[in-house]
């Protein structure tokens, strides 16, 4: 079924207002095809039925939720959000480094928050790695994972993938730090592997958070939609906590912290935005 | 009271647009157009029939009319609709638009002159729109300054090409601004050069005021609101695909810029902004504004 402009803008911004996650209108399509999928599942014929069932706050079900995960299933892979790392290499890196340099704290830790099955945590791996010979050159890195699924936190840590997870992956770093098998199976590389501890965590067990500490760059990527406002702003004053005066905290592409957290300040770079003390 | 620094840079921009061989001229139309609009009683018809005498000019005021800035309620098809929608005041700012982009046409130089066009007309446009949320009261007087505010650039792309190949060749990869390389390679920047030509084109005094302080909005001298307006829309484009193809790193701490500060003091609400929104809000309007830019270069 075809989503008519005006349903389009009208659950674009119930979304953006309830998640912070702008659809852009080049999504639309994919859009309608998750959601068409939501409406089969409820038997639900038309739009306005569905998204009233959507705004309905006493749905037990959690649609919201339930469209989020069809939205986000299988989204993640590795170099998933170009201009971040772009940012990342030309601009932040060195500039955390160069920091670090000063007060000679030779030592950079990232944290991937909501990691899934590992993608995310694993390309920082190897974009560090890539730094070795030069600005990382004898340097500590730290790199930690969490999610709150047991499921996803095996598949991390085994560093197995399949061509879906490589598509996006420049052909330098498929060829250096994979194993290509019978069957389109990756195997990440040991020395990426070995830089990254996955572990369990919910995001809002405040007992566990306050024990994230001194991170360099935290990143959240499509995590936050899942939890309503008040829960959004009690994460994400744990991740101003706990990250370094001079780090930086990234969400997803399409994210907004707008009226989640005004203590960040916004850096805006080509194509993204990153938070700063 | 000009600092030295400052001097230096005008008197070598100066000398360096003396010596430019080159260098373009703004067609005589418009300055017939300005004339003509300085009498008070000029007749519609009088100024149509000086725009007529260029074709491809009348069809651009035209496109110009039918774009997203004035977006008529109906297509408009004859000039002379369109200066009776236009008004007197907006003529003579249209046709000095219209006047520089002939200046530079087919001048591609380091930059293609349409990429330099979708930026100038990105900033066009986004400085509408952050005038219309300040409540600045001449939208089209910022429409207008986002279109020209980078003339100095497009004059070193195209008049002065080799050491503008420098100038790009020195900041890809690394984090640095033009107007810094500039300032290192030339002595002057794209700001003092635009400002030269500008005063000698005759342009009118605000807009000298934003080509040459839209990096440095806090020296603006004759409209600080206008000079703000063009630096933010400047920024946001440059982050937001509306950029010179990726070939200047543009990063910015929105809290800490001037213009923020400068515009929030005229209008309070303005803090409230979802920013994040408004970036999301103008990504979807990167694909119209190309359009814009190509149909204006259509013969």
């Amino acid at each position: 079924m075809t989503l008519s402009e005006s349903n389009f803008e009208t659950l674009r911004d119930f979304i953006y207002n309830f998640c912070g996650m702008f659809f852009h209108t080049g999504r639309k399509y994919f859009l309608e095809s998750r959601i068409t999928r939501r409406m089969e599942a409820r038997g639900i014929k038309d739009y306005p039925d569905y998204f009233k069932l959507l705004r309905s706050g006493s749905d037990s079900s959690g649609e919201l939720k339930l469209l989020l995960t069809e939205i986000t299933t299988n989204e993640t892979c590795f170099f998933r959000n170009t201009q971040q790392i772009a940012a990342l290499e030309r601009q932040f890196l060195p500039e955390l480094v160069e920091t670090k340099k000063k007060i000679g704290f030779r030592k950079i830790r990232i944290w991937s928050a909501g990691s899934s099955s590992g993608e995310e945590a694993y390309t920082f791996a190897m974009l560090l790695l890539e730094k070795r010979a030069t600005i990382l050159k004898d340097w500590v890195i730290e790199i930690i994972g969490t999610d709150i699924s047991e499921k996803v936190l095996v598949q991390a840590r085994e560093g197995v993938y399949n061509n879906y997870s490589v598509r996006n992956m420049p052909e330098l770093y498929r060829k250096k730090y994979f194993k290509e098998e019978a069957g389109g199976t990756f195997v990440l590389a040991p020395e990426a592997k070995k830089l990254v501890t996955f572990t369990s965590l919910n995001l809002y067990d405040d007992s566990r958070m306050v024990f994230m500490k001194s991170f360099d760059i935290i990143i959240c990527s499509n995590v936050l939609i899942y939890f309503d406002t008040p829960a959004k702003s009690k994460i994400v004053q744990h991740y101003y906590n706990n990250l370094q005066p001079y780090g930086y905290f990234f969400l997803g592409q399409s994210e907004s912290l707008h009226s989640v957290n005004d203590k960040f300040k916004t850096i805006h770079f080509p194509g993204g935005f990153a938070y700063k003390k | 009271m000009i600092s030295p620094d400052k001097a230096s840079r005008l008197q070598k921009a100066e000398t360096m647009i003396r010596e430019t061989n080159n260098l373009p001229t703004i067609p005589e139309i418009a300055t017939r157009v300005s004339h003509l609009l300085d009498d008070p009683d000029v007749e519609l018809d009088q100024v149509a029939e000086v725009i007529l005498t260029d074709q491809v000019m009348a069809s651009r005021v035209i496109k110009i009319v039918n774009s997203p800035m004035f977006r008529p309620m109906h297509e408009i098809n004859s000039l002379k609709r369109a200066l009776i929608y236009l008004g007197f005041r907006r003529i003579r700012e249209i046709a000095l638009t219209c006047s520089i982009i002939k200046t530079f046409e087919g001048k591609d130089g380091v930059f293609d002159i349409k990429t330099f066009w979708q930026h100038s007309f990105g900033v066009g446009i986004v400085a509408k729109i952050i005038a219309q949320r300040v409540r600045y009261p001449e939208i089209e007087k910022a429409y207008i300054c986002g279109i020209v505010h980078d003339i100095g650039e497009v004059f070193l792309s195209s008049c002065l090409r080799e050491e503008f190949q420098k100038i790009v060749d020195l900041i890809k990869g690394t984090c640095h601004s033009f107007a810094e390389a500039e300032m290192l390679m030339l002595g002057t920047t794209h700001c003092e050069l635009g400002l030269c030509l500008a005063k000698k084109w005759n342009f009118p005094l605000e807009y000298c005021d934003v080509i040459e302080n839209h990096h440095t909005p806090e020296d603006a001298s004759f409209d600080p609101m206008l000079v703000a307006i063009i630096n933010l829309a400047d920024l946001f484009c440059s982050v937001r695909n509306l950029d010179y193809d990726n070939r200047e790193w543009v990063s910015f701490n929105l809290a800490e810029e001037k213009s923020w500060e400068i515009l929030q003091r005229f209008s309070p609400n303005f803090s409230d902004l979802d920013v994040e929104r408004f970036c999301f809000e103008l990504d979807e309007r990167v694909a119209e504004i190309e359009e814009l830019v190509l149909s204006i270069f259509e013969k």
